[in-house]
């Protein structure tokens, strides 16, 4: 059964790319949860919707123009709560409601709902091409170097940000470096998870590993794997059951939740 | 003296109500500056105005530099009101959040020669036996003596600290204020202090600045316990504090001020 399930090569393509995006998803996202702004992912998640809308209606590539949009709300967020000095998740629900609205419009003028817009907002994993698969590598490939090589930066502003700033790490350019990276990981994967599902690839997986885990370290790779067992586990099961593979994979991360808090409760004594 | 601080007609407003106006003093190296004043008098303002963390009006210059241009942060410690991780637990040891407190560096990796820094500074905070503890679950005190470790990790020339003895109980108190006033008399560290706590670190102090919105007194504490300024802004109970503590053989702040002990 495991050996057809992986002969497919729609199948394989959306494991890699699902796989991918979701590390990227999980690894951002312990930063995004510690510095409480993982709700970001969820107002990108919803803005998504105008350039998913957009591309509909000009037949343009969804993800090439959902990109600049949602990068440009995500800096409309952040100067939101800078300038306004209002709070991260009232600037987080503006945006997103903005960002919701605009798209319902532009899809009512196109003529209303189709299939291709309800695979966007429930997730495709398995209509991802090669194309989409190489940007979500590439993207987990900047993720993983720029969390090497900041590694001190991020830790420093997400632990203690003031304190960073007064050790002259520029913790704007962190933030925004870091929001602009989501932005875009939140764009390459909604298409495994679905527009409405995207950011609880970017809050559960970090939240699981968050609950069991010692060290920081482990923390990143705890997240990184909860994602990419969850897309793989999520597919098969979808591909065996014939249900909706968006909504199983985020059910299977919050089973791994659920285990991560009775683990946590139960299971983890402090040795030290 | 070099100057360490200068600030000049500094203003700050969070909305239209001004919190600081016209505040003016200089610090100079070796200094060890007590910041007294009411509750939202301004004092954690002030700071965050000299370390950058707001933007107000006025000229500020570290170590002779323009705040704007200033670049060697690793001359400045900087101890908060408030402990960073309230809530969230982050996972990372007292050991890895001493090491933030070194100047920034590319790559995830620690160097030996950090790890030996780090592990001295926590000998001299007495923080070496939970170094490898989880920083949140650390005491609130404990987690205080580990951020003095991360202050004073990259061996200051000026220390920064926002009422950092609140949440210590008396033994860490006085251990903590030794350690500052060894680093203020043996190696010549500047420190301005935040504190409501005039007695117990008076001994060290050289000189108070007291700001009430605005600077009301800046100058030794020989000039404190005079300065009739003081004494109105302090009021007539903090007076007779004062004057108790005198009748009782010591003046509060540990200084010669040429009161007559009774």
């Amino acid at each position: 059964m495991i050996g057809e399930f992986l002969s497919y090569g729609f199948v394989q393509r959306g494991l890699i790319a699902g796989s991918f995006a979701a590390a990227s998803c999980a690894l951002l996202g312990v930063f995004l949860v510690l510095k409480r702004l993982s709700l970001i992912g969820d107002g990108m998640s919803h803005v998504c919707l105008t350039g998913v809308a957009v591309a509909l209606l000009t037949s343009a590539n969804p993800v090439y123009m959902s990109v600049p949009v949602v990068m440009v709300s995500s800096l409309g967020i952040m100067k939101l709560a800078q300038k306004f000095k209002i709070y991260g998740d009232a600037a987080i629900g503006i945006v997103s409601a903005a960002g919701l609205s605009v798209g319902l419009m532009i899809t009512a003028f196109a003529g209303g709902f189709n299939t291709d817009l309800l695979g966007y907002l429930f997730g495709s994993i398995l209509t991802v091409t090669f194309s989409e698969a190489v940007l979500c590598g590439l993207l987990l490939a900047a993720v993983l170097f720029g969390l090497v090589y900041f590694y001190r930066d991020l830790t420093s502003v997400c632990f203690d940000e003031p304190f960073a700033r007064t050790r002259g790490v520029r913790a704007g350019t962190v933030n925004t470096a870091l929001v602009m990276v989501t932005s875009i990981a939140v764009v390459l994967a909604f298409k495994v998870v679905g527009i409405f599902l995207i950011s609880a690839l970017i809050i559960i997986p970090p939240v699981s590993a968050l609950l069991v885990s010692r060290t920081f370290r482990q923390v990143l790779w705890l997240a990184a794997c909860f994602g990419v067992g969850s897309v793989w586990t999520g597919v098969y099961l979808s591909f065996v059951l014939n249900i909706p593979s968006g909504a199983t994979i985020i059910l299977i991360n919050l089973i791994c939740l659920a285990g991560s808090y009775i683990y946590s409760k139960w299971g983890i004594k402090d040795v030290r | 003296m070099q100057s360490v601080i200068r600030a000049e007609n500094l203003r700050f407003a969070y909305t239209r109500t001004p919190v600081l106006e016209d505040v003016s003093f200089n610090i100079t190296s070796g200094d060890y500056v007590g910041l007294i004043g009411p509750n939202g008098g301004g004092k954690t303002t002030l700071l965050k105005l000299l370390l950058g963390l707001e933007k107000g009006a006025g000229k500020i210059a570290l170590f002779g530099t323009p705040l704007a241009k200033f670049k060697d942060w690793q001359k400045i410690g900087y101890l908060a009101q408030k402990s960073p991780v309230s809530q969230s637990r982050f996972p990372i040891s007292a050991e890895e959040v001493v090491l933030m407190g070194l100047p920034p560096r590319r790559g995830a990796d620690v160097l030996r020669a950090e790890l030996k820094e780090v592990h001295e500074v926590m000998r001299q905070t007495r923080t070496r036996e939970y170094a490898g503890r989880i920083f949140h679950d650390l005491s609130v005190g404990q987690q205080q003596r580990v951020l003095l470790a991360r202050a004073i990790v990259s061996k200051p020339e000026l220390l920064i600290l926002d009422e950092p003895s609140t949440a210590l109980d008396a033994s860490s108190r006085e251990m903590f204020f030794d350690l500052l006033g060894e680093l203020n008399e043996k190696c010549g560290v500047t420190i301005l202090l935040i504190t409501h706590d005039t007695g117990e670190v008076g001994k060290y102090i050289s000189k108070f600045m007291y700001v009430d919105k605005t600077l009301v007194f800046f100058g030794t504490k020989e000039e404190f316990c005079k300065s009739d300024k003081v004494a109105q802004k302090l009021g007539a109970f903090a007076q007779h504090t004062i004057d108790h503590l005198h009748n009782h053989g010591h003046c509060p702040l540990g200084c010669s001020c040429g009161e007559k002990h009774k």
